[in-house]
């Protein structure tokens, strides 16, 4: 979309001709308007250019959020309500084959001062050709195709404090070069630094009840400015998407270290990132009704076992259910981490049941039901999300997030009374 | 894990295509008798010979849907189509409106006898996802538009019979009866009307699977590009049943712009706007 409107006002071009209302009988001004002038001119028109080829979206949204029961931490309040706004501002360059894309993302939390954050979630010049791309900046990635979770997808650091059913992400500082040709894509990776995990604060909610602390420990004497290297394959066969990836430098999840402070209930959870090796694979079968998926990661570290992690499963749909032009899809996937009990993440026999409605109605109504189920330990986590489009430009969602049967899990045990029911309404532009 | 958006495709030239083509019957009748279903075939094919060689377009497109009540909610969105030869076409489309799926692309390779393949692009998850293409009957984004009216068409995807020559609003036409041959169809039959000197269609019939008259689709503004593809700038969609209708309307033509084969696939996608 072009804003050539905007430029009206913002351009000192314009502001030049504003002189044009100087009183002449005033020689000395009217010789430094001119001045003004001319020096303006040249400037406003790179100015003009860029602005007027300027490309954006975006959006605010309002978060409401109450909690079912009183929490387990100092953090009880039972409303919570925050404000976030995000915009995608995207110049092309004068060649056609580059552009810049920064999209700054601000929030503000009622309660929770890690919530309010600012983060650029992009902020690239990228260059391309028939058969290579070029990025630097901070970037987003996004690998893997299963609908649970994505072990592959190592690029990005979770911006956790978002929350628990959306996957927002860090800016990644990245240099990337990819090829591509008939056979498929390599992409390279080069990280030069490392962002550290979001997590809720201690005034905040949804949260464990221990709390995180904000000082983070690494295995790397570099620490954040550790350099780490990925590569990637992928490639379309027919039905087959198929992705290989490798990674190597610092886990995105970090070890969470209980720190004990002068009484014994004085403790805190310390996150501690270590050095990994990691070699990856995803595919996707699409078969009509059928999406079959699976990712698969071998990881290999020295302070942690050596340790694979998978998530297999399926999409099936039903498309016009009771002739309606309503569909339904089922999902089902399984999550796996062969150290079992010993797992450092939550998923470690774990199985996901959800249900997608969408009623492809003109206001693109849409829910989906799951369920996370611990087959160790038969705690449940369920969520429901439900959105429906408002004229063109607003967009409401309600979400519902409970942990139930926790008694045998201490981790989502801790969570026991942070159930929520959350409604938003999102303005687009 | 996070909500999808409804599955969608889309191709521009198919919109007319679908509607299925005419031909010419030159008009003096042939010396051998031929059967309706024979003469039906060859307006397909000739409909079908008359668009080859487009070579390329992009476009941009306006849904206005209406609702029984009249209120209107609008779609837009851009497209560039690629034509191959000996199977279906490559396609891209990226919508504008409704804000919230600004940004939001698909990449479509459609096949004449197998099933299309087809990736959506999800800007804020920066992701790209294959879907299942058997979803025909649906509705695309909440119009009274199916996703087989607006994919590529084939003359293989159907069985033809001719009916008769009709003057339509002073207009000479073919009247050809169409069915489809390919699966989960939401029709039994489409009646084209399809101007029997261009052979374009100007008007087509829909019959849901109870044979009942679904839909009907009127197809104006014609215009001729580098003298000799037709194409519509308005579309016209009724639902007989539910009252709801839906406009399509084709803006800045072009063909031939130069697109090739590294257009059309995932990185591409993620590019497109």
């Amino acid at each position: 979309m072009k804003i050539a409107l905007l430029c009206v006002f913002l351009l000192p071009g314009n502001k030049a001709s504003a002189t044009d209302d100087v009183d002449e009988s005033n020689p000395s001004q009217e010789l430094q308007s001119e001045a003004a002038e001319e020096a303006s001119q040249a400037v406003p028109t790179a100015l003009e250019k860029l602005l007027e080829t300027l490309e954006y979206r975006g959006n605010v949204s309002l978060e409401l959020t109450g909690f079912l029961a009183s929490a387990d931490h100092v953090a009880d309040q039972s409303f919570s309500s925050s404000l976030s706004g995000e915009v995608e501002l995207y110049f092309p360059l004068s060649s056609g084959n580059s552009s810049i894309v920064a999209t700054p993302f601000a929030r503000l939390d009622q309660h929770d001062a890690e919530r309010t954050h600012f983060d650029f979630r992009e902020f690239l010049y990228q260059r391309n050709s028939d058969n290579w791309e070029f990025r630097i900046g901070l970037g987003k990635i996004f690998w893997g195709v299963a609908e649970s979770r994505n072990p592959v997808d190592i690029i990005n650091q979770r911006d956790a404090v978002e929350g628990f059913t959306v996957d927002e992400k860090l800016g990644q500082p990245l240099l990337q070069f990819s090829w591509f040709k008939d056979l498929g894509s390599i992409d390279f990776f080069v990280l030069p630094g490392f962002r550290e995990q979001t997590f809720a604060g201690v005034d905040g909610r949804p949260r464990f009840s221990t709390p995180i602390s904000q000082n983070a420990l690494y295995e790397s004497d570099s620490e954040d400015r550790h350099i780490d290297f990925a590569l990637r394959y992928s490639t379309a066969i027919e039905e087959w998407d198929l992705g290989f990836s490798a990674f190597r430098g610092t886990a995105r999840d970090p070890l969470l270290l209980p720190i004990f402070g002068t009484s014994f209930t004085d403790v805190s959870l310390q996150p501690f990132y270590y050095q990994i090796s990691q070699i990856g694979f995803d595919a996707q079968a699409t078969l009509e009704s059928w999406l079959l998926k699976f990712e698969w990661i071998h990881q290999q570290a020295d302070v942690i076992a050596n340790h694979t992690e998978s998530v297999i499963g399926f999409e099936y749909s039903f498309f016009g259910i009771a002739e309606s032009d309503a569909d339904l899809g089922v999902i089902a996937e399984y999550l796996h981490d062969n150290r079992g009990e010993a797992s450092t993440q939550p998923f470690q026999n774990d199985l996901l049941v959800g249900f997608r409605l969408a009623l492809n109605d003109e206001a693109s109504t849409e829910a989906l039901l799951g369920s996370f189920i611990d087959l160790d330990t038969d705690a449940i986590i369920v969520t429901l999300e439900a959105n429906r489009r408002i004229g063109n430009s607003f967009k409401v969602s309600l979400e519902a997030v409970s942990y139930l049967n926790t008694a045998n899990d201490p981790g989502l045990n801790q969570l026991r009374n942070e159930d929520y029911l959350q409604a938003e309404i999102a303005w687009f532009f | 894990m996070g909500l999808n958006m409804p599955i969608f495709n889309d191709q521009r030239r198919k919109l007319l295509t679908l509607l299925l083509a005419a031909p010419a019957l030159f008009a003096i009748a042939p010396a051998y008798a031929q059967s309706a279903e024979e003469k039906g075939l060859e307006i397909a094919k000739e409909m079908d010979r008359r668009n080859e060689g487009f070579v390329d377009t992009t476009s941009n497109m306006k849904m206005i849907l209406r609702n029984r009540a009249g209120k209107e909610s609008l779609r837009e969105m851009r497209s560039m189509v690629l034509e191959v030869q000996g199977d279906g076409d490559k396609s891209l489309t990226v919508f504008n409106q409704p804000k919230d799926v600004k940004g939001t692309a698909s990449l479509t390779f459609s096949h004449a006898t197998t099933a299309d393949e087809q990736w959506l692009y999800l800007p804020a998850l920066k992701r790209v996802k294959r879907i299942s293409s058997k979803n025909k009957s649906g509705p695309f984004m909440g119009s009274e538009f199916a996703f087989e009216d607006i994919s590529s068409q084939e003359v293989d995807k159907y069985t033809y019979k001719f009916l008769r020559e009709e003057d339509l609003d002073g207009r000479a036409t073919f009247v050809i009866e169409s069915v489809p041959t390919y699966s989960n169809s939401g029709y039994t039959r489409l009646i084209n009307w399809v101007d029997k000197n261009e052979y374009y269609p100007v008007k087509t019939e829909f019959y849901d699977r109870k044979n009942s008259l679904l839909k009907t689709l009127e197809q104006k503004g014609y215009q001729q590009y580098l003298g000799k593809y037709w194409r519509a700038s308005e579309m016209f969609m009724q639902n007989q049943q539910t009252g709801k209708s839906t406009t399509l309307l084709w803006e800045d033509f072009k063909f031939q712009t130069g697109l090739s084969e590294k257009d059309f696939n995932s990185k591409a996608l993620t590019r497109f706007r």
